[in-house]
């Protein structure tokens, strides 16, 4: 009996960690498209209405996806603290906020961090330049998760199981 | 975000001295220095100058101080904190909200204003589009120009710019070299006339202020910062020709106020005002009454005669001198009490 309840442990245990890879998987392609919104959103604020970059990440958050938004939030926040921080530098806290809970990976992250760099510094038409420059490597970061997403989900959701199992197997 | 201001104040500063709104300009390492000067200092500070790889200068009533690198005051420059590029940088991020996209035009004309007031005059590298200014890059030096909300200051000036037989103010002209308290003077005549005086027997008025480079209101997204009176009407930002006009056909004001008039189209648009029957306040740079007379761009105002008070501004008790009043028909000076 003891040795039943071992074995149902190890392969819930296992499935459900696969499970949860195969979900961070499957969810990263849709926060990068909707960090692509949102910086589509903050680039019309910047360059059609000039918002100040405080108000423009406020009204950004405000209107975007839950999934990305404490990025805005976030950086809003570092902003407004009066800290006397730069934008790059109140950006690159907020990522650091954002990242932990995120699905993304490191190399979504590099691009977020290089607009973070240029962010406020530039005239509108500069703004707008980088802000699509940003957009684009996003896009090209979404066909690699959607191709990732696309070969792994299903195999992660199996793995936990299987292997688990397998445990189970050779501890018999 | 207010609550974090309050801790900004300083002990032992006059009421009404904007060290908040100063300070959230100034680069964190820059805070502690100038925060470790006392307060008595502080309250006489006029401008704060940061030049890159210069030293950090800043202007008292009595004169220029340098600042060491451990917060006190020095002499010398030798001894003096030298302004680095990273405080250059910091400071034109704070001073712009880190949106330069959205003080692009506030840029090409060399200064970004505060709320409060304050004025940061910028210096650096000029970008031309087609022989004209774009705007700056490479920004290399600031000016924080501390603005001063004093009340009371007009109290002098009223009588003698009150035509107490027709019931109107005089057509009046602050004048006075750089640094002298003319914009600080004329936002409080504005609220004396706005808000009535009662031992004149002014009754308060509407007062239409066109407010280009948002120092007489200190206007934040439209909304008055400083206290100019019960009724007067700001349109901030506004060029001054355009919104003298714009106030004379929408707010019949009693009164127009402007700041530093000089060209050649705020005097046509003045002309205009005079004809309308509305009295007008302005400033205007200059040191005596002769050389504003001579001056091209407005030797126009001073032929029509219609100008009836010159107001002279000066430093020698201290900024916000009333000097002398001017006759503007005679040029003759006025008994000042």
């Amino acid at each position: 009996m003891l040795k039943l309840l071992g074995v149902l442990l190890v392969v819930a245990g296992g499935g459900l960690a696969g499970l949860a890879v195969a979900r961070r998987y499957a969810r990263r392609p849709a926060e990068l498209r909707q960090l692509q919104s949102a910086l589509q959103m903050l680039e019309t604020e910047i360059t059609y209405a000039s918002t100040i970059l405080p108000d423009a990440l406020g009204g950004v958050a405000s209107r975007c996806d839950r999934s990305v938004a404490v990025l805005f939030t976030a950086a809003r926040e570092e902003l407004l603290s009066m800290q006397g921080d730069t934008a790059a530098e109140a950006w690159e806290k907020a990522l650091l906020r954002f990242y932990p809970d995120s699905n993304l990976t490191s190399a979504d992250l590099a691009v977020l961090r290089t607009l973070g760099g240029v962010l406020g510094i530039s005239d509108g038409r500069d703004q707008a330049k980088h802000l699509s420059l940003a957009r684009e490597q996003l896009q090209s970061q979404i066909a690699r998760a959607d191709r990732d997403a696309a070969g792994n989900v299903k195999l992660w959701s199996y793995l936990g199981f299987l292997g688990a199992l397998a445990v189970v197997i050779l501890i018999y | 975000m207010s609550d974090k201001a309050v801790c900004f104040g300083k002990p032992g500063l006059p009421g009404g001295w904007p060290w908040p709104e100063v300070l959230k300009i100034i680069p964190a390492s820059l805070r502690q220095l100038l925060g470790g000067l006392p307060a008595p200092m502080l309250s006489q500070l006029e401008e704060i100058r940061l030049r890159q790889n210069r030293p950090l200068i800043l202007a008292f009533a009595g004169g220029d101080r340098f600042l060491d690198s451990r917060g006190g005051l020095v002499g010398s420059p030798n001894a003096a904190y030298l302004v680095s590029a990273d405080d250059i940088n910091r400071t034109l991020q704070l001073i712009s909200n880190s949106s330069i996209y959205a003080v692009e035009e506030d840029l090409r004309n060399g200064y970004i204003t505060l709320p409060g007031g304050h004025r940061v005059g910028v210096t650096g590298k000029v970008v031309l589009d087609g022989g004209r200014v774009r705007s700056l890059k490479y920004i290399s030096g600031f000016n924080v120009r501390i603005s001063r909300d004093i009340k009371g200051i007009a109290q002098k000036v009223i009588p003698f710019i009150w035509d107490r037989r027709n019931g109107r103010t005089y057509h009046t002209l602050i004048f006075s070299p750089p640094r002298c308290g003319k914009t600080t003077l004329l936002r409080d005549v504005i609220r004396q006339l706005s808000n009535g005086v009662a031992e004149l027997g002014i009754p308060g008025m509407n007062v239409g202020v066109v407010d280009e480079r948002s120092e007489i209101a200190g206007c934040f997204r439209g909304v008055p910062s400083l206290d100019i009176g019960l009724r007067a009407d700001v349109l901030d930002g506004c060029p001054k020709a355009e919104g003298m006009m714009m106030l004379l056909r929408a707010m019949s004001p009693a009164v127009l106020a402007t700041d530093e008039i000089g060209r050649p189209e705020d005097v046509a648009a003045l002309e205009e005002v005079f004809s309308a029957g509305v009295s007008v306040l302005t400033t205007v740079h200059g040191s005596s009454p002769g050389e504003l007379a001579s001056r091209p761009g407005l030797q126009g105002l001073f032929r029509l005669r219609i100008i009836e008070r010159l107001v002279l501004l000066g430093r020698s008790a201290g900024p916000g001198t009333l000097e002398k009043i001017f006759n503007g028909k005679t040029l003759q000076p006025l008994e000042v009490r």
